[in-house]
């Protein structure tokens, strides 16, 4: 009898320590079909990504029914589309889950509805671009006109990411109400910053798309080419914002506890997730810096307001090496840089997201750079700009993903990585790195040399200087090879790690503040205040190029197919 | 006092050459950037004015009415389009400009802000949107140039910005009176 009110005493306690710091099991079986998707995604992805480096550097040439813009726009897509968009959001789901006591069945509801969305949205753009109809790249601008079910797929996608976004609204507004005083725990602060500017960002490309369909349709003879533009990179470069606050989230949530140590400070890594959202979106103009129709006088302008993107990520490094040295002395190092030697190096958990800062230094540089004028007309239409993008996102953001998979899929499909698919990611993880040196470092070099972005490999009638990109093309191929290797060893030990390998219990990690860290001000928590303020910074940064994009526009432009 | 330094220099920033040539440039950021960057720089020293004159603040703006009327005068006085031409084009009020926006309108109101009642903040925030959205109108739908140194599709621009600040105050007001705070804190 006992034994018998013992075991139920056992049982109902582990139930509700899994309820309140565990994910729950139906929780983690949607971030887990998310992941299943993200990383399909990452292999046809990547493999089309490879086909083009060889094409790009002149060792194959694509057939035509299925050509070098057809592989271009659906790498595109797949990758910066539906491998990070899937992943954040099953990474997200589990998180808040996991730091919320679980979703709500409302939410993980909507969850499920917006896991269908994106892959409707998912398969029905996929297969525009398949039967040629859609090689308009992935930033789709106009007048290049892809077939209208193409924009209609993507405004599934985005219709599956605001009901995401808004899931996880609901779930943390019920938290508050019924944990009044306390904090939001940091990662779901983290998510609530992330998916308030992915939804913000996302109403600009939204109203595009809305005037693209009719267009594509022949329903309305033209479409305002800039306002397209504008909308579309007020959307893009909040996208790249996403991508990063989502790769710095498990900076500061899981990275300090994965290496024994504490956050550095609570606030702080609250302010990074506010300064974020209240100054991204208007970033977005840079992309737009050698656009004919604005003055100079503005994009001067916006280039203090992209430059202030910067300020935060500055915190962000300030506080990772910080913390990574206090966590290193408490292990004993010693001297200058002791410290160091103390990381745990032979811990993908740890390696991976530590090689994405250390190349975020270069990637942020190369951003840096290219938010000036000057600099941005020497590189702005060549592969410098291809390579700071697989710097940024191929590095600082996929790799994080990645540590971040070697984690959380164990942590909810209760299986454990044993320390051979350890050394495996490891080597995937050096593999991906040394990859693409090879791969952005040839681009970022030939890019300076005038090689163009977005064509395919062509020698300009034997020109001198197009034979002399010749060799850095081909260590773009080299590059990609070694990064197709890497893709199929992560697919491959993430799906290992979902479905065979031995059953067990992997920590979630979550960091704990300092015993003697300062409490964190109220004041973090008054999201209506950094949302006006996004609105009024939103409204400083748009307002002046888009009236006069209206009012004074062009004629405008049919649609063309120009493949 | 690090704020007061900070505040210094932007308005140093802000008095150079180059940046006044820029950010005058364009009339919405002449009227939504400049000006109000000046008023914040004037707000970052509000504590050296406090440390340095504390009597001074204490008789003339005890209960904080005073400087927020003086901050009021300030603006609505940079809001008439003339006033921005004459900025442009006499030396005297361009001065006058870098004077009174830091030190007539940032200082008082940020001094009379911790002072007011929460009533009288509220009252403040609605009549500061509803004058914005009068402004919005007025440059958004007035046929004629109003200002000799901007076109009309600048005024235009300035129109929308002043709609969107309003919004921007007035939505902030809003969260303040219908968001229950203490539900969740």
């Amino acid at each position: 009898m006992e034994s018998a009110v013992n075991q139920s005493f056992v049982q109902k306690t582990s139930e509700r320590t899994m309820k309140f710091l565990g994910t729950n099991p139906k929780d983690a079986k949607l971030s887990l079909t998310f992941f299943a998707v993200s990383f399909v995604a990452l292999l046809i992805g990547g493999f089309l990504g490879l086909l083009q480096g060889l094409e790009r550097a002149g060792v194959i040439t694509m057939p035509a029914w299925f050509d070098y813009y057809q592989t271009l726009t659906t790498h595109g897509i797949l990758l910066i589309l539906i491998f990070t968009g899937a992943f954040l959001i099953g990474y997200l789901y589990a998180g808040v889950s996991h730091t919320l006591g679980g979703l709500l069945p409302k939410v993980r509801k909507m969850g499920w509805i917006s896991f269908t969305l994106i892959v409707i949205g998912t398969v029905v753009v996929a297969s525009q671009i398949l039967i040629g109809e859609a090689s308009v790249l992935y930033t789709f601008y106009p007048p290049m006109a892809a077939s209208p079910w193409f924009y209609i797929g993507l405004v599934f996608v985005v219709l599956g990411i605001w009901v995401a976004a808004f899931g996880v609204f609901i779930n943390v507004a019920n938290w508050r109400k019924r944990n009044k005083g306390q904090h939001v725990p940091l990662f779901s602060y983290f998510a609530t910053g992330i998916f308030i500017l992915l939804f913000v960002g996302t109403l600009g490309v939204t109203y595009e798309v809305l005037t693209l369909i009719p267009w594509a349709f022949g329903w309305t003879d033209t479409v305002n080419v800039m306002l397209s533009r504008t909308l579309f990179w007020s959307f893009g470069h909040t996208l790249v914002n996403v991508w990063y606050l989502t790769a710095v989230s498990a900076w500061y949530v899981a990275v300090p506890r994965i290496i024994g140590g504490r956050q550095f400070s609570d606030t702080l890594a609250r302010a990074v997730v506010f300064l974020l959202v209240v100054l991204n979106v208007p970033g977005g103009f840079h992309h737009q810096i050698v656009d004919p129709g604005f003055s100079e006088g503005l994009k001067f302008m916006h280039v203090f307001m992209s430059l202030s993107i910067g300020f935060p990520s500055l915190m962000t490094a300030f506080a990772m090496f910080a913390m990574f040295e206090r966590a290193g002395r408490k292990k004993g190092g010693k001297g200058l840089l002791g410290w160091f030697k103390k990381l745990p190096w032979k811990d993908v958990r740890f390696l991976a997201p530590f090689i994405a800062m250390a190349t975020f230094i270069p990637a942020g540089a190369g951003g840096i750079a290219q938010t000036n004028f000057q600099l941005n007309q020497v590189v702005h239409n060549t592969l410098f700009i291809t390579g700071h993008f697989h710097l940024t996102v191929g590095v600082s953001v996929a790799l994080t993903f990645f540590g971040i998979a070697y984690w959380l899929v164990p942590h909810l499909s209760k299986r454990v990585m044993t320390p051979l698919v350890n050394k495996l990611a490891i080597w995937q993880v050096v593999l991906w790195t040394v990859g693409m040196a090879f791969m952005s470092g040839a681009m970022h070099t030939v890019g300076l040399f005038g090689a163009p972005r977005r064509t395919s490999f062509t020698t300009y009638n034997e020109s001198a200087q197009a034979l002399g990109w010749d060799p850095y093309l081909i260590l773009v191929a080299v590059g990609g090879t070694l990064l197709l290797v890497s893709v199929v060893m992560v697919v491959c030990i993430v799906f290992h790690l979902m479905f065979k390998a031995p059953k067990g219990e992997t920590e979630f990690p979550v960091a704990e503040v300092e015993d003697d860290a300062a409490p964190t001000p109220k004041w973090t928590e008054r999201w209506s205040v950094w949302i006006v303020l996004m609105i009024a910074v939103i409204s400083m940064g748009y307002v002046i190029p888009l009236v006069d994009l209206v009012m004074n526009a062009p004629p405008g432009s049919p649609p063309f197919k120009t493949w | 006092m690090k704020q007061a330094k900070y505040g210094l220099i932007l308005l140093l920033f802000l008095m150079v050459p180059p940046v006044i040539e820029l950010s005058e440039s364009i009339m919405s950021i002449h009227m939504h950037m400049q000006m109000p960057l000046l008023g914040i720089a004037g707000m970052l020293m509000v504590p050296y004015f406090k440390e340095k004159f504390p009597r001074f603040f204490e008789k003339w703006n005890a209960n904080g009415i005073p400087g927020i009327l003086l901050f009021m005068i300030i603006i609505i006085y940079w809001l008439f389009p003339r006033t921005m031409d004459e900025a442009l084009t006499v030396p005297y009020v361009e001065v006058f400009k870098f004077i009174s926006w830091p030190f007539l309108a940032g200082v008082p109101l940020r001094d009379s802000w911790g002072k007011l009642s929460e009533r009288a903040k509220g009252i403040f925030l609605i009549v500061i949107g509803i004058i914005y959205t009068g402004m919005g109108f007025l440059y958004l739908f007035a046929e004629d140039q109003l200002c000799n140194n901007y076109l009309v599709i600048e005024q235009r621009a300035l129109g929308w910005g002043f709609l969107f600040i309003a919004l921007s105050i007035l939505l902030y007001y809003a969260q303040d009176k219908l968001i229950d705070h203490s539900k969740y804190e």
